[in-house]
């Protein structure tokens, strides 16, 4: 069974359709990266998945059953969302007992979740004087009061330092492991493609590429890197035949949009030696450029 | 929901806000029975030696306590969307009635213990003293009305805190335009056009806390009574369906 289901799930805000039709599904035991550019309707997305927003049409599922029907949803989902806050006042201590109470949860967890965060020894201290990456840190202990095997995380990155970072997807990774399902958000995408089993990329409210990241990003933009000691007659070849190459170093060629055959055969017709050629990935920055913006369409 | 009440509750004691508002409420208690004492009498104003007199001084703290619960009651639900705290507060409990509801018990808590503290405070002060000028006041006819009427009004004007909190959503705008129309429209109006005034949340609070039956310009206090709690019932039930429905991004 699907642990999140979307389905048709749209939103309009007066004439602006933030998400349109978005369809899809996550199962157990996967990191799944959601991307898109800004004003993709991420974060719409996910506040539509936990009950805060209402959809247009369409429904968003956890478990089965819409978010607000969920018995105790805090023991399932765990979530960090932007524009999230704190009162400045509150301790952070005190803020994690606030939700523990309402939760009905014991006491015990606020210490515990505190000391997974790392967060023990600043409890004590008002909110107010906490750095970004410490008020993301008390979001996430937040998300993991009721130690839920969902999260649902939006740009919980934010702020972190690279020690945080590294922790965090550790996290991520155990939860997946430990046969969890977690969706984040998240714009750096060197950081995204480090943690994540599948990517999830919408743009302009709709689905543009759902799938694992080798798959999405060889399917964005197949390349192949070829070595030659004549790149540019290569080059000439190639585009002789319609097929856009580009010169990358003295005795390199990617040629993108084609195969090994074809350059095989454009190389043999001209007597033009080929040392070596393999499958160029993408990365997921290219992978994701060449899907949003096919699909933007003339908008840019 | 228990749960709720009681995150409610450590939300209010957690904030050092929360504690300045206690502090000067009590404090506005005792100016306002002092300068009543002091001032009882003059001018043509109600000699203390009278019932209304004597409870004039027992009432005199009873609206800085409904006033303070009434902001407590506004920032309980628009804080949450200044801080933003009003995203985790929905996803750990995504019925949002329950959130509402909880608000509703966890104010009116405040405004009886804010009540019983204020009437102690009165008290403490307002008995010696009348005794000492010669206008003792009497328990069961003075004292226990005007405590009993102050206590409700005070829990009263905390779940219309809420409701006008949960009404609407931006707090400065809330909490100035309800003190403009309490403090200055409405005081207007219960003392230069009584015949409307006593009908207003105001005029109705000041006939339930002050108990001066005889008095032309204010509603008995059944009737004040009567109408407060019409006024709360109103905004409570439209703040709690516009807080149901709104999405919260």
């Amino acid at each position: 069974m699907a642990v999140i289901e979307v389905e048709g799930l749209t939103k309009r805000f007066g004439e602006v359709e933030a998400v349109a039709g978005l369809s899809f599904q996550l199962g157990e035991g996967t990191v799944t990266g959601f991307l898109g550019p800004n004003g993709a309707g991420k974060t719409t997305t996910l506040r539509m998945i936990l009950g805060l927003v209402v959809p247009t049409s369409g429904r968003a599922t956890v478990l089965g059953r819409p978010y607000r029907e969920l018995s105790r949803p805090v023991t399932r989902v765990g979530a960090v969302l932007e524009a999230s806050g704190f009162h400045p006042g509150r301790r952070a201590v005190d803020h994690l007992r606030v939700h523990a109470t309402a939760a009905g949860l014991p006491a015990a967890r606020v210490g515990e979740v505190l000391e997974v965060v790392g967060l023990s020894g600043s409890a004590r201290r008002r909110v107010k004087g906490f750095s970004l990456g410490m008020r993301q840190r008390l979001s996430l202990a937040v998300a993991l009061l009721g130690d839920p095997r969902i999260l649902v995380l939006d740009e919980p990155a934010n702020g972190l330092d690279p020690e945080g970072i590294h922790w965090l997807r550790r996290l991520l990774r155990r939860r997946a492991d430990e046969g969890g399902t977690v969706l984040v958000s998240s714009h750096v995408l060197t950081e995204v493609a480090q943690t994540v089993d599948d990517v999830l990329i919408i743009s302009r409210g709709r689905l543009v590429a759902h799938g694992p990241l080798a798959e999405v990003t060889g399917r964005a933009l197949p390349a192949v890197r070829v070595r030659t000691p004549e790149p540019q007659a290569l080059r000439q070849a190639l585009a002789a035949r319609g097929v856009t190459a580009e010169v990358r170093g003295p005795d390199v060629v990617v040629a993108v949009e084609t195969d090994s055959e074809t350059i095989t055969l454009t190389a043999a017709g001209r007597g033009i030696v080929i040392y070596e050629m393999a499958d160029e990935r993408a990365s997921l920055e290219e992978a994701f450029l060449a899907l949003t913006a096919t699909n933007a369409g003339g908008a840019r | 929901m228990n749960g709720l009440v009681r995150a409610e509750l450590l939300k209010f004691r957690t904030t050092r806000s929360s504690r300045w508002m206690v502090a000067s409420t009590l404090l506005a208690v005792l100016v306002g029975v002092a300068s009543t004492m002091a001032t009882a009498g003059d001018d043509g104003s109600v000699p203390l030696e009278t019932t209304e007199g004597v409870r004039n001084v027992l009432s005199a703290g009873a609206s800085a306590g409904a006033l303070v619960i009434f902001i407590l009651g506004i920032v309980s639900m628009t804080g949450e969307h200044r801080f933003q705290t009003i995203t985790q507060t929905f996803l750990v409990a995504p019925v949002r009635s329950g959130v509402v509801v909880a608000k509703l018990i966890a104010t009116v808590l405040l405004g009886l213990a804010l009540g019983v503290a204020s009437a102690a405070a009165t008290m403490a002060v307002a008995l010696p003293w009348l005794a000492h000028e010669g206008a003792p006041a009497r328990f069961v006819q003075d004292v226990v009305p005007v405590a009993g009427g102050t206590l409700a009004a005070t829990a009263l004007y905390g779940v219309l805190g809420v409701a006008v909190g949960a009404l609407f959503r931006n707090q400065t705008a809330a909490v100035a335009v309800s003190l403009v129309w309490m403090l200055i429209a409405e005081s207007l109006l219960v003392g230069f056009a009584p015949s409307i005034g006593r009908w207003l949340p105001t005029g109705a609070a000041e006939a339930l806390s002050s108990y001066t039956p005889g008095s032309g310009d204010l509603l008995p206090m059944w009737a004040g009574a009567l109408v407060l709690c019409a006024y709360v019932a109103g905004f409570a039930t439209a703040g709690a369906r516009v807080a149901l429905r709104r999405d919260v991004a």
